[in-house]
């Protein structure tokens, strides 16, 4: 029943609580009151009722009772401010206004209101301007117009007259009228009755009609200003249509205005005389002289106003000015009506008040042209006087035919030549010479002197070409180095010190004849002192020979004359002409040839071969390649030591270890280095390498060059050098290759290998058996790095490094998905660094699903890991393990394989040298190897076909390694270090998590591990490793070859291990 | 001190090592000495008694220098295995190591307060290492150098550092400049004289150079010995007055420090003499100098 008169019941509202709930809820809130009460302060308690509701205090806008009873929030009251202003940071003036303490609301209401006059009490208009201005805008806000933006000011003007105006015109103002009228005159009248009454006062009555008319005049004068300023107080806008072409606000009678009205009355056109005209402006003039007083000076209630009271610059008194007429630059406009207008104005251009003067002030000073001296000539004579010989000459004259007489013709060739040669003194000396010769006529202008002017023209023409030649030719060492033999030799000066033989002909001579052969001396060096017998052009006449020779080396050395060359042999005057004659002409031959022979030298060579003939006057040039190396020396001793500052930072840090204070403290630190990791791995670029490759093979024939610092234990092989070379590049490139292959992303390689698994290739093999050598050897690369890493610190850190490399693989472990589960026998309990590879061989064979083999490879593993001392070699394990043969097989083979490569390259192995070493000459092997590999290897491969059913398990991703491979063998450079790289990334794969797959890559590591456990001795342990190395190698060859299954295999064993 | 007090004869020979010794130190009171070499170890002497008494191992490969702090507690060595190795003396075991040299490290160096370590490395860097914190990052770089730092020296407040760029370059910490001085050569060691106003570069030229520190000038050179490709020490002796070197014939040479004549040589190695320590105070000795040999392997 209850239930279904509920349902019946609509209920609306909130039920009655229950009796008990009610008291119940009431014994909580006191109860909870009074716990509150007590424990919270006064402020924070909440007043209720008696029912535990909150208590409505019911004030006026009201509210629940809170804070420190209903006043404020805080226990101060309002919170005070303290004023802070410190020099950083300085406080503002903070400007109270009303609206700081005002609520929204409030200002809300504030908002409407502002403060201003209404139009009643409007005396200047300022309400209705701006209401006009409002309305304006409003307006222009409904419409916009085509101007945007806001009205200008001034374009809004009040529309209503301000009161004050109202005011003013009901008291009689108008417009365009000064409102002081009234006040100022009454003030200048009782100023002019006070001076009457001075005057009555103190002068006689002899005057005063003057006064009075004075005054009269004044107060005319004032009436006329009266009526003048009127609108000055109000300005009243007259239309002036602008009529001329000036820019717009250009006044040209700014600093003139009493030319304006000139201006004007021009242009209006009136007719009037021009008398007429002017006058108002004369009136106007002297109505200011008499009205104005300077400004600023006043003059007191009982003075007069006298000369020094009136304004000198307004006054014409102080200066009488005399009219030159401006003549304006006119319109062109107005200029074609005004012509009439100028025909008359230019006799009465005059403005009234001036006069034209009747001399000019400013004059042109003149001077006279300076005085030529009559013995000057036009033209400047250079200080070289060949040069003014040419310039002489270069008027060509004009071509004649040669004389007829033969004789004449020669000698006047001769001469001309000669005169060429010795200059202008030696035409004008013969010619005072030979004045008498009927010979010599045709330096006088007789006959021939036009063929002989020709002549001189040409043969100077001849010379000065050859004398430029010359210059050519000496120009370039004179850049190179001047010293004083070198700029003598070039000059053509005699070196001071003198052969002995040349000296005692020459400086014996002690007649003077004239020296008119100094201009060949220094323009000729002094190349042709001594005569090579093959230059002996008077050879069959003996004493002809002498003379020539006597004759060349008073050319060439100039200075003093024997009066016998002249001719003491009795010869006629001609006869000494023409042998002359013929001896210029063979020395001409002679240098001719002797230049020729010199140009084709090079220039700098060519001042050693003249200094060379010269033979030891000029013992510079022999000295000078001596000394070059000791000069040089001397420069590099010059150069170093050289010093240089830097500013350099220490890190604060340092500086604090150092116990010192940093130098740059409080400086912005330097901006962090934002190299990456990657570039500081790759810091040696490849030019370097080689550089470094190349200096090695130059430093030292025995030794390694210094960066390498390690003295070399002495190789009996000579082969073992190149591999040090080799090693060194290795070495160097090593870091790089190793960061690379951990870091670089090669997963690509990996999908490139996948995508290609179809692909099947059977002519790659050597290329595959190659690159397994590459890997093979780059094991023991990575051997010698886990060494590195830490071979007998504990493992943890050669873990996570191992991590690193694993994480950085894992990529390629998930892409190689296609995991082929393997039964594999393989425990847990084998030793794992050591089964490694072997696992990987039988997971390859668990193709074929061989059981016997896991069972042989945990056998192998145990013997393995017993070692063989001496099995630094494959061979020696198939040896060394007697128990094993039976189901070692493959295992031998495969050492017995590597075995073969290694032995192949004849090496000297040294125990003692490290891992390194060992490095080195694997390296070395493969790379023999790699010459002969299309053979060797290929071998392998065969056998390895026909023992193991490989066939259809050929990777293809390392065929393509080996694709690459064989393009970075014909790139020599490098060559190694991609071998390294393509080694490291193989690794890293190896290495994918799993831990032998660590074991096979940090093999050592592991090995060493695992050596502790059973405790062998450290030398055994030593070997072993040696061995397993070899083993592993081997193993690993294996591995790669079938590397297509290595990812499954891996991941499988992985599985296996955990 | 006269050339005739210089060492000539042989005092002891410290047998042990398997491979070239590339670095020999005395400890700071003289009385023990420390070898490294190519055998990736280093060993700590008596060379008074011709003692082995403990070998530090834990290098990867060959060690090229250490140093000793000046209270002997704990090492420095590095290597080619591109770390600094900051070890207990006594313990033998390895405190820290510090990792970031590019390359092979060259020279290693503790400062005055045996606070820092300094190494110069292949990788034209030098590097100071904080020893009392925990980090092992390198607290400064400097990468100034063109080429492999060869060998560096440290003073209360610089750091000096030779280069194969032909420089010796001075880092002064406290004003934070650095002075780099061009010998034109190849700088294999530095050294500094005892007053430290000069310092010794020993050049791939086979030449010693003196230079002044404060002004940079050639004071000396010095001549006759080979030295064109190894890694060799070179030193001025206790009283600053004979300057001498190793050559690569196997011969120590002592020159005078002023007028650069061979005051005495003496064929001490087989082989290249790699390195010598330098005893540092005059004790039970007769000469004040004492020169550690060692065998290279080809003779050994």
């Amino acid at each position: 029943m209850m239930d279904a008169d509920e349902e019946d019941f609509v209920f609306i509202g909130t039920p009655i609580e229950r009796e008990e709930e009610l008291t119940s809820r009431k014994k909580k809130a006191v109860a909870e009151a009074a716990g509150q009460l007590r424990s919270l302060p006064s402020w924070k308690q909440e007043v209720r009722d008696e029912e535990g509701r909150r208590r409505f205090h019911g004030a006026f806008t009201g509210g629940f009772s809170a804070g420190y009873y209903n006043t404020v929030g805080t226990k101060e009251g309002w919170t005070p401010q303290t004023f802070t202003s410190s020099r950083k940071n300085r406080a503002e003036m903070k400007q109270q206004t009303i609206f700081n303490f005002l609520d929204e609301d409030e200002k809300e209401e504030m908002q409407g209101h502002s403060l201003g006059a209404s139009l009643q009490f409007d005396t200047f208009g300022f309400t209705a301007a701006e209401l006009a201005r409002k309305q304006a805008e409003k307006e222009q806000q409904r419409r916009p117009s085509a101007i945007p933006g806001p009205v200008p000011d001034e374009m809004v003007l009040p529309a209503a007259n301000s009161v004050g105006i109202k005011l003013l015109l009901k008291m009689g103002w108008r417009h365009g009228h000064s409102i002081r009228d009234s006040r100022r005159n009454s003030l200048y009248d009782a100023r002019r009755e006070g001076r009457k009454a001075l005057l009555a006062l103190c002068a006689d009555d002899a005057k005063p009609s003057v006064a009075e008319s004075v005054t009269d005049h004044e107060s005319v004068a004032e009436q006329l200003d009266d009526d003048i300023c009127a609108s000055g107080n109000t300005p009243v806008y007259v239309l002036n249509p602008k009529q001329d072409m000036h820019g717009l606000g250009y006044d040209p009678f700014k600093h003139a205005p009493e030319f304006r009205e000139r201006k004007r009355l021009r242009v209006s056109g009136n007719k009037e005389s021009v008398n007429r005209r002017h006058t108002p402006m004369k009136d106007d003039l002297s109505a200011s002289k008499s009205g104005k007083m300077a400004p600023g000076f006043g003059i007191g209630a009982l003075e007069e106003l006298d000369v020094e009271d009136e304004d000198i610059y307004a006054s014409g008194s102080g200066y009488d000015f005399e009219e030159t007429y401006v003549q304006e630059v006119e319109e062109p406009t107005r200029m074609i009506p005004d012509n009439k207008q100028k025909q008359g104005k230019n006799e009465q251009t005059v403005l009234a008040g001036f006069k034209v003067a009747s001399n000019f002030d400013h004059e042109m000073e003149r001077f006279d042209p300076p005085s030529i001296p009559n013995d000057f000539e036009p033209h400047h004579k250079f200080p070289a006087p060949l040069e003014n010989e040419y310039k002489l000459a270069d008027l060509p004259p004009p071509e004649v035919p040669p004389v007829e007489d033969n004789n004449m013709r020669i000698l006047i060739e001769g001469f001309a030549t000669l005169v060429a040669r010795c200059g202008k003194l030696f035409e004008d000396l013969s010619k005072e010479k030979n004045k008498t010769n009927p010979l010599f006529c045709f330096l006088t202008g007789g006959n021939g002197h036009d063929y002989y002017a020709r002549k001189l023209w040409e043969e100077q023409q001849k010379r000065k070409d050859e004398r430029k030649q010359q210059l050519n030719l000496k120009s370039k060492p004179n850049v190179q180095k001047m010293t004083a033999e070198v700029r003598g030799k070039i000059l053509g000066e005699r070196p001071l010190e003198r052969n002995s033989k040349d000296s005692g002909s020459s400086v014996s001579t002690v007649d003077v004849h004239l020296q008119f052969n100094l201009s060949d001396t220094f323009t000729k060096p002094a190349s042709l002192n001594d005569i090579p017998e093959s230059a002996k052009p008077f050879r069959d006449d003996p004493a002809k020979q002498e003379r020539f020779e006597r004759f060349l080396k008073e050319k060439y050395h100039g200075g003093l004359r024997t009066i016998d060359s002249g001719g003491a042999s009795g010869m006629s005057e001609s006869d000494r002409a023409r042998e002359r004659l013929d001896f210029e002409a063979a020395t001409e031959k002679m240098e001719k040839a002797g230049w020729n022979k010199e140009t084709n030298l090079s220039s700098k060579q060519q001042v050693f071969d003249i200094s060379a003939m010269t033979g030891p006057q000029f013992t510079y040039s022999g000295m000078e390649q001596a000394k070059v190396p000791p000069v040089e020396e001397m420069m590099a001793k010059k150069m170093y030591p050289k010093r240089e500052e830097f500013q350099w930072r220490p890190s604060s840090i340092l500086c604090k270890r150092f116990d010192m204070i940093d130098p740059f403290m409080g400086k912005a630190p330097p901006p962090p280095r934002v190299k990456s990791r990657m570039e500081t791995l790759i810091f040696t670029t490849d030019s370097v390498k080689t550089t470094r490759a190349e200096q090695s093979v130059t430093a030292n024939k025995d030794a390694l060059p210094v960066s390498q610092s390690e003295p070399q234990e002495k190789n009996k092989e000579t082969n073992t050098r190149e591999i040090d070379g080799e090693m060194q590049n290795a070495n160097v490139e090593r870091p790089v290759d190793l960061y690379k292959a951990i870091f670089s992303d090669d997963s690509e390689d990996e999908g490139e290998g996948s995508s290609r698994n179809q692909v099947e290739d059977t002519g790659k093999e050597s290329e595959v058996a190659n690159t397994t050598l590459n890997r093979l050897i780059a094991g023991d690369f990575l051997e010698s790095l886990g060494k590195e890493l830490g071979l007998e610190v504990p493992p943890e850190p050669i873990y996570s490094t191992s991590k690193a490399t694993t994480s950085a693989s894992l990529k390629e472990r998930s892409s190689a998905g296609d995991v082929k589960t393997l039964p594999v026998g393989g425990t847990p309990s084998v030793p794992v660094s050591q089964n490694g590879a072997l696992k990987v061989q039988e997971a390859v064979s668990g193709k074929s699903s061989h059981l016997d083999i896991t069972k042989e490879r945990r056998s192998d593993g145990n013997e393995l890991g017993h070692g063989n001392p001496q099995s630094g070699d494959g061979k020696a394990i198939g040896t060394g393990n007697p128990e094993n043969n039976s189901g070692k097989g493959k295992r031998e083979k495969m050492v017995a394989d590597n075995d073969r490569i290694r032995t192949g390259s004849t090496r000297h192995r040294s125990w003692s040298s490290s891992s390194s070493d060992d490095g080195r000459h694997k390296r070395h092997s493969r790379r023999r190897q790699n010459q002969r590999s299309s053979v060797s290897s290929e071998d392998e491969k065969n056998r390895r076909h026909s023992k193991r059913r490989w066939g259809d398990t050929e990777d293809e991703r390392f065929s393509t390694h080996s694709k690459r491979q064989h393009s970075r063998n014909s790139a020599s450079v490098s060559d190694s270090s991609e071998d390294l790289r393509n080694d490291d990334r193989s690794r890293s794969k190896e290495e994918r998590g799993s831990s032998w797959a660590r074991g096979s890559s940090g093999r050592n590591r592991k090995r060493s591990k695992h050596r502790t456990d059973r405790t062998d001795s450290p030398s055994r342990s030593y070997h072993g490793t040696k061995k397993e190395r070899a083993e592993s190698k081997g193993e690993k060859r294996k591995s790669r070859d079938r590397g297509r299954h290595s990812g499954s295999i891996k991941s499988d064993s992985n599985r296996k291990y955990r | 001190m006269s050339g005739s007090e210089l060492p000539r004869k042989e005092a002891n020979v410290l047998k042990g090592h398997e491979g070239a010794v590339l670095a020999a130190r005395f400890n700071n009171d003289g009385n023990y000495c420390l070898s490294c070499g190519k055998d990736r170890t280093i060993r700590l002497w008596n060379p008074h008694r011709g003692i082995h008494i403990k070998t530090y191992k834990s290098h990867g490969r060959e060690v090229r220098d250490v140093h000793v702090t000046s209270d002997n507690s704990k090492l420095c060595s590095c290597g080619g295995d591109r770390q600094v190795f900051y070890w207990d003396v006594s313990t033998g075991r390895v405190i820290r190591k510090f990792r970031g040299h590019d390359s092979e490290v060259n020279a290693v160096k503790f400062n005055e307060y045996s606070s820092v370590v300094i190494s110069a490395g292949y990788d034209r860097s030098v590097r100071a290492w904080d020893c009392r914190s925990h980090s092992t990052e390198p607290i400064q770089i400097i990468d100034t150098f063109s080429d492999s730092v060869m060998s560096v020296c440290l003073t209360k407040t610089e750091i000096l550092a030779g280069s194969v760029d032909g420089t010796v370059r001075t880092f002064d910490i406290r004003i934070g400049r650095e002075i780099s001085d061009d010998l034109g050569q190849p700088v294999n060691c530095i050294s500094l004289s005892n007053d430290g106003n000069c310092v010794l570069a020993s050049c791939l030229d086979s030449t010693l150079r003196l230079l002044d520190r404060s002004t940079g000038e050639l004071l000396q050179e010095y001549k006759g010995h080979t030295c064109k490709s190894y890694k060799m020490d070179s030193c001025l002796t206790n009283t600053d007055a004979h300057v001498t070197s190793g050559s690569e014939d196997g011969f120590i040479f002592f020159w005078d420090l002023v007028d650069a004549s061979v005051v005495s040589t003496f064929r001490a190695h087989a082989s290249v003499v790699t390195s010598f320590g330098r005893h540092k105070k005059l004790k039970q000795r007769v000469s004040s100098v004492v020169y550690l040999k060692w065998e290279l392997p080809g003779t050994n």
